[in-house]
């Protein structure tokens, strides 16, 4: 649980409206909240609640319809998309659900990648790269193609690349989901160990109430609006 | 992204998919020996054209006549051919002071072209051994054309030629000691002696051994311009001819009104030499201007280059249009691949990967694919270039009737490296629509789970 109250990320009054046809969609209807420095928050909703577009706004991936989000002082919602691959590519890291490993790279080569794009020099990359596979405890591996590895083995590279950048924020989607339950633990717990032990702020998407359950605070989204808003602990509701 | 890394990226994405790969660099490869070998044949064509031209004489030459004109201003005389020297670009000049001469050398007889010219002329000619006569001399001395000597021919006993005698004669003019007979002249004025030496006939005429100083390059095969004449110093020449015809100057002069012969040289035919061949055409246009016959082989060099050109265009044209194909092709390869790669190129960019990288990426692939399809097209080129030249060296000279001894495909270095560049050029140009559209491909496709 974060002492030092320090917003990471402010939103504010977030709407994202899809115009399918002539039907509008309201994603996201006006949400607000606030994203401490060495938190691990959750967001949690149903397929379809909005909590993915949420998640792909803070991520700088869509741009929202209203509404602000500043992160590290920053308004992302005005940056122009190479501002945006600028702003992720020194300041955040990106755990996906499918793992997404370049399937011709090795797990080396996959977790150094992000330094390759910041025009890191080799003998560096490498160091990065086996220090925090060391971390996540797959230095073993790392001359492994992600096809002979198990989803386990291939989502603790996706780690180990979200975090070689050594990364302000990351964004977990549904880091879980093609996992088992077994692995599914070891996966949290590696998230728990990041948060804790590297100080990094941590956002998850996730529709498993259990899993939401392991971050600090829980926000609960129902149709685009925030339901509820649970920290360990404590119990909230926001009727809003 | 580091340089390096981008193309080491690149070439790995390539490696890839390596049998589209190589099918799109195949496309390259017919496309670039496609224009390489055609314009090959152009330029070849083109090269033994002008060789054939050098052969017919100087390309830098201009020949000036004046045969019988009655307008004594059009007359070629010392005194206009010097006007002809001022004109810009003229580097030299010469006259021609004609005899007809017979020569005798042991038992062979042969009529040869004594050719008066000056140094400028002189200098022209390729030496195979001996050195160049000097500036007015007393004694004449002869340069010989490397083909001058099969002029002579045995004669027998009564002073005619054998007309059954095939037997070569072989003359060294430089050793062998050769008379020359000048012609008798015609009547007019009153050079002293030429009416008795018209009634003792030619067989009395006075012989005068003359010194050979040096032989024109060549085999008594090798063809060249100066090949059948003989040459001497044209002041030493006029020296000489006025101890035979005192004042009639030469053989034959032109008269004046009066029936006197005049008391200056006229020549049929003069030489004016200029700097470049780029400047040949403004200097004859002037000596036309200034009423005078002139022509020069660059004249008709000229012609034939224009159509040259045409046929270069022609076949450069078909050359491209299979490279065009080949660009296609290589749109065609990297749309395919950007599709497949979709969603590479949007973890990509949700990992930060600059979108100038993206768009280089591709340009750097399909920029690879034209290189390497350049390369190996240039070799293979080179290769057929060279097999053609190896089957055509006969037939092209029968058939063509160039002189082929250079080839008939001929690939110089800038075509070399103009295809190359060419090859990478067209391969960029043809990734950059492709690079562009994965430059802007959303990364939201990353993301979408299965």
């Amino acid at each position: 649980m974060p002492d030092e109250k320090v917003p990471v990320i402010m939103v504010r009054d977030l709407k994202k409206i899809y115009k399918i046809g002539v039907n509008r969609v309201h994603a996201l209807d006006g949400i607000s909240f606030d994203v401490y420095k060495g938190e691990f928050l959750a967001i949690v909703g149903t397929s379809g609640s909005g909590k993915s577009t949420c998640l792909n706004m803070l991520a700088g991936l869509e741009h929202p319809t209203s509404g602000t989000i500043s992160i590290l002082g920053k308004r992302i919602d005005k940056m122009n998309e190479h501002e945006l691959v600028g702003f992720r590519r020194k300041h955040v890291g990106f755990i996906f659900q499918s793992y997404n490993l370049i399937a011709s790279m090795n797990a080396e080569e996959n977790v150094a990648m992000p330094l390759v794009f910041r025009g890191t020099p080799k003998d560096q990359r490498v160091a990065a790269a086996h220090k925090y596979m060391k971390l996540i405890g797959i230095l073993d591996q790392a001359k492994h193609m992600p096809g002979q590895m198990s989803g386990g083995q291939q989502q603790r590279v996706g780690i180990a690349r979200a975090l070689v950048i050594d990364p302000d924020i990351i964004f977990a989607d549904e880091p879980t989901g093609n996992l088992d339950s077994g692995t599914t633990a070891e996966v949290l717990a590696l998230m728990r160990k990041i948060v804790t032990e590297q100080h990094k702020t941590l956002i998850m998407v996730t529709h498993d109430s259990s899993i939401a359950a392991a971050a600090d605070r829980q926000i609960r989204i129902v149709d685009g609006r925030i339901t509820e808003i649970i920290e360990a602990g404590r119990h909230s509701d926001e009727d809003k | 992204m580091r340089p390096q890394d981008l193309i080491t990226l690149a070439i790995r994405n390539l490696l890839r998919r390596k049998t589209r790969t190589v099918l799109t660099v195949l496309g390259v490869v017919i496309g670039t020996a496609s224009i390489v070998i055609m314009m090959s044949l152009g330029l070849g064509m083109s090269r033994s054209m002008v060789e054939l031209y050098k052969s017919f004489g100087s390309l830098t030459t201009v020949t000036v006549y004046s045969y019988g004109s009655e307008d004594s201003t059009k007359e070629l005389t010392d005194e206009t051919i010097a006007g002809f020297g001022r004109i810009p670009h003229v580097t030299g000049t010469s006259p021609v002071l004609n005899v007809d001469v017979q020569a005798k050398c042991g038992s062979a007889e042969g009529y040869l072209q004594l050719y008066g010219v000056t140094q400028d002329y002189l200098k022209q000619i390729e030496l195979g051994s001996g050195t160049l006569p000097k500036p007015d001399q007393p004694e004449l001395e002869l340069i010989f054309g490397n083909m001058a000597s099969r002029m002579f021919y045995k004669t027998n006993a009564s002073g005619r030629f054998r007309a059954d005698d095939t037997e070569e004669v072989t003359i060294d003019p430089v050793t062998d000691t050769i008379f020359y007979t000048f012609p008798e002249g015609s009547q007019t004025g009153s050079g002293s002696g030429n009416a008795a030496g018209s009634q003792q006939g030619k067989a009395n005429a006075k012989k005068y051994m003359l010194q050979t100083v040096g032989m024109v390059k060549g085999s008594a095969e090798e063809y060249n311009e100066f090949s059948w004449g003989v040459y001497c110093d044209i002041d030493s020449l006029k020296t000489f001819l006025k101890k035979i015809y005192k004042k009639n100057l030469v053989p034959y002069p032109k008269t004046n009104k009066k029936g006197k012969p005049l008391s200056y040289y006229v020549y049929n035919e003069a030489y004016v030499f200029v700097d470049d061949m780029e400047n040949v055409s403004a200097v004859q246009t002037r000596i036309n201007d200034m009423g005078f016959q002139a022509n020069s082989n660059m004249q008709w060099l000229e012609q034939s280059q224009q159509t040259m050109g045409m046929v270069q265009a022609v076949l450069g044209g078909i050359g491209a249009v299979s490279l065009l194909v080949a660009a296609i092709g290589i749109v065609n390869t990297m749309m395919m691949s950007i599709y497949e790669r979709t969603r590479e190129i949007g973890i990509m960019k949700v990992l930060g990967c600059d979108m100038n990288d993206i768009r280089n990426l591709f340009l750097v692939e399909s920029g690879a694919i034209g290189f390497i399809g350049g390369a190996v097209g240039l070799a293979l080129s080179w290769a057929v270039s060279f097999a053609i030249n190896r089957l055509a060296t006969g037939a092209g000279q029968a058939i063509i009737g160039m002189p082929s001894s250079d080839g008939i495909s001929y690939i110089p270095m800038w075509l070399a490296g103009f295809a190359i560049v060419f090859a990478i050029a067209i391969g960029t140009i043809a990734g950059y629509i492709p690079a562009k559209r994965a430059m802007s491909l959303s990364p939201l496709a990353a993301i979408r789970n299965e």
